[in-house]
């Protein structure tokens, strides 16, 4: 494989929105724990959990400014390597990107109230300052998805000898796709806070490693966890049925669907490749009717396009299958940690999840990253060979310039340094700061009660 | 006025507003990196705690830009990025390097060795990214460009590394250093503050000469804006930024502390103002006017309708964020809020 221009400009563009993707669940999630966190605090006049809250809150800081810094890069690189695609599409998409960017504006302005306000308002004031942040996070999201939404299904322009008219930036914002990509999108940044908050606390449970009310910081993010994770599943299977109508190669792509068919089966695990889905459990005519709710609606197969414009279908069919697969695995997880804690109610005071919980919800942290990534290679990866689907070619909309290779390496170099950086500074921090009065948002005293 | 011109206007005052307010967070780097004296560790905690609340917020203005070129501008963010894609990902590389350190050295373990490290990377990412983006205003000024349509026909080199664009990012730097000091002076007190006053006095001085430098290197360099350095307005927006400068000088020199901040931005706000004026009608020097650059006119007046509804949201909020976090006065003593 030859690393032309536009290979090194996929590649950097990928690695980019996957690291930029580390940081933005958790900048969505964390304050929304944070709200209920401070919430819970003043409702059950339990200061417990607004130890929690401080606790998180340096950490909370370094990811938002990580995940700030990372998406910056993608504001620039949409321009640096796509340049035909920003001018085709600038002004068409626009809107979502510019609304995106007062609410992350607000977002990136209350946060910093909320971290550095610790000191300086009542307990109810720093609560209320967490709906701005937990509301506008949210909403940058869904804007930026909209956009992601619009290069799937395309709307609110017109094409007259190669020239983009008629542009209707509302018609655009508010495309086919633009809802279930946002609440799937959404709601999957709150799995990932759940489960990889509670992660973190069973990890430091079991090792019996000190952290501020750790066995409440459990029980808060696997609340956040089992509510969210069967949303995201019931979601997701909103999210199938409208891509099976509106992207049909894509959603033949994630089923390893090579012929036009009736009745199609649902093909569980399997490796499509060279026109044919092997190894893969079969559960007859359940593709049909979960793609179309009929037994026996027709399911469009991917030969039924010329190998030019079809996706990748392995890649797509393995992301999906990774998506889909840690979904269920987490819905269990949830179910079983609730099942558990049930059993054992009366000693609540006293239980600890046992090993094999913990870790399986140790594994659940990383469960719900590998669905969140592997969940946007399908719909990046299955939206090729477009990158406006079915108006513009990804080799369309690519720079000129060469080159490209060597700023792929130089960010690569980059990001290995920060992800050190940041484990190394993630590790050292349940085993408690050194000087937890220093921190910034730190009062002295209650910091202190580190269980 | 047409609504294309007022974008335009819109994007100039991102600019203003990222020179004023991020530049001022790139200065805190540089003064980091020039930390001396016996005071050298309090400098910068004093600057680290400046920049602590407001540095996210600081360099949203930057998104803000960017976010108007390419809706409003689509072609004209597609060009600039593409002719000048080598020093923007400098800037970039510079941009990650740097958020990334400050956040590990203030979040993290202070006496670690990742937070030592950190203040490296964040010093020299400070003095590398407001130099780039000086050399990046240099190349879109200079009009050594060459596009046709809105194909690049012009190296990879072309433009930012012309005599003008490293006189502009030379002003890039020097706008950062003088507004980070300039604001610290009224942040501070005692010995630290002299020592900031001094370095804001040095600065006013540097910035002055070389914004002088500038117009002689444009005469040589850079024909499309030294064309327009004779147009009555941008003779007059000059002379005002120049008695801006006097200004703040003054008010540094006689220490005036409470003045001495907002005469600092001023002064920025009237060099990238100037700036905007001689640059016009173009985006980009000699090839890419505002007009022709545009999006649909659509897409323009949703954009304006757009701006003041969220400003309307981000005004009072930006004010909130300021009005508690900059009334402290900064002590060079460890990290304890």
């Amino acid at each position: 494989m030859e690393f032309d221009t536009l290979l090194s400009a996929r590649a950097l563009m990928g690695l980019s929105l996957v690291f930029h993707t580390f940081f933005t669940p958790l900048g969505i999630g964390l304050p929304l724990l944070l709200f209920v966190a401070e919430g819970m605090a003043l409702w059950k006049k339990d200061d417990r959990y607004r130890q929690l809250a401080r606790a998180w809150t340096p950490v909370v800081g370094l990811l938002f400014a990580v995940g700030a810094v990372s998406g910056t890069v993608l504001s620039f690189e949409l321009g640096l390597l796509w340049p035909r695609f920003m001018e085709y599409a600038g002004g068409i998409i626009g809107m979502p990107f510019s609304l995106e960017g007062f609410a992350f504006f607000t977002e990136a302005i209350f946060l910093a109230i909320y971290i550095y306000g610790w000191n300086r308002m009542s307990a109810f004031a720093h609560w209320l300052v967490t709906i701005p942040i937990a509301v506008s996070s949210a909403i940058s999201a869904v804007f930026v998805i909209s956009a992601n939404a619009w290069m799937n299904t395309p709307e609110g322009f017109r094409v007259v000898d190669g020239q983009v008219v008629d542009v209707d930036p509302w018609d655009a914002m508010f495309n086919a796709a633009w809802l279930h990509e946002a609440i799937h999108g959404t709601l999957a940044s709150y799995v990932v806070t759940g489960f990889s908050v509670a992660a973190v606390y069973a990890w430091l449970l079991w090792r019996k490693k000190p952290a501020v009310n750790a066995k409440l910081g459990l029980q808060l993010a696997m609340a956040v966890a089992a509510v969210s994770i069967p949303l995201q599943i019931i979601a997701g299977d909103f999210a199938a049925k409208r891509v099976a109508e509106l992207q049909p190669v894509k959603f033949a792509a994630m089923e390893g669907q090579y012929e036009t068919q009736r009745g199609a089966p649902l093909r569980i695990g399997g490796i499509p490749m060279n026109g044919e889905t092997k190894y893969a459990i079969e559960i007859p005519k359940m593709l049909s009717w979960l793609g179309y709710g009929d037994l026996n609606a027709e399911v469009k197969g991917l030969n039924d396009v010329p190998p030019e414009d079809r996706p990748n279908e392995l890649l797509v069919h393995l992301s999906f299958q990774v998506m889909v697969g840690a979904g269920f695995a987490l819905l269990f997880i949830a179910g079983w940690y609730w099942v558990a804690w049930w059993r054992r109610r009366r000693e609540a005071g006293s239980w600890l999840p046992g090993r094999a919980l913990s870790l399986a919800l140790i594994a659940s942290g990383f469960l719900s990253f590998a669905a969140l990534q592997a969940g946007w290679f399908v719909t990046e990866f299955g939206r090729q060979p477009w990158v406006v689907y079915g108006y513009l070619r990804t080799s369309e909309g690519v720079t000129e310039r060469d080159g490209i290779l060597v700023f792929f390496i130089l960010f690569t170099l980059l990001y290995v340094v920060i992800s050190i950086a940041l484990i190394v500074a993630l590790l050292k921090w349940p085993h408690g700061p050194r000087h937890p009065e220093r921190l910034p948002g730190a009062a002295g005293k209650e910091a202190e009660g580190v269980a | 006025m047409s609504p294309e011109l007022a974008a335009a206007g819109i994007a100039l005052v991102a600019v203003m507003m990222y020179a004023m307010f991020g530049g001022a967070d790139f200065g805190g780097g540089i003064w980091s990196l020039l930390a001396s004296g016996p005071r050298k560790e309090e400098q910068r905690l004093a600057l680290e705690k400046a920049i602590g609340p407001v540095w996210e917020t600081n360099h949203v203005w930057l998104i803000l830009l960017v976010v108007t070129l390419f809706v409003v501008f689509p072609a004209a963010y597609a060009v600039i990025f593409e002719a000048l894609y080598v020093p923007l990902f400098i800037a970039l590389l510079g941009i990650v390097a740097r958020g990334a350190a400050f956040a590990f050295r203030h979040y993290g373990d202070r006496e670690s060795r990742l937070a030592r490290q950190s203040l490296q990377w964040f010093s020299w990412a400070s003095v590398l990214t407001p130099f780039t983006f000086g050399l990046v205003i240099g190349a879109v000024t200079t009009g050594h460009i060459e596009v046709e349509g809105t194909r690049v026909l012009s190296g990879a080199f072309a433009g930012w590394l012309r005599p003008f664009a490293l006189v502009c990012g030379v002003i890039g730097l020097l706008i950062c250093a003088f507004l980070a000091a300039a604001y610290m002076v009224a942040r501070t007190e005692g010995e630290l503050r002299e020592d900031f006053r001094k370095r804001a006095i040095a600065a006013s001085l540097a910035l002055g000469a070389a914004t002088t430098v500038a117009i002689p290197v444009a005469a040589w360099d850079a024909d499309a804006f030294a064309s327009h350095l004779n147009d009555a307005r941008v003779v007059a927006a000059m002379g005002a930024t120049a008695l801006l400068g006097l200004a703040g000088l003054w008010a540094l020199w006689t220490r005036r502390y409470r003045l001495a901040p907002p005469l600092a931005a001023a002064t920025v706000a009237g060099v990238v103002g100037a700036w905007g004026l001689a640059q016009e009608p173009y985006l980009l020097a000699n090839a890419l006017t505002y007009e022709a650059a545009a999006a649909e006119r659509i897409t323009v007046v949703s954009f304006l309708v757009a701006l003041p509804i969220g400003a309307l949201i981000l005004v009072p909020s930006l004010w909130l964020l300021y009005w508690t976090f900059s009334r402290d006065t900064l002590r060079g003593e460890e990290i304890a809020h």
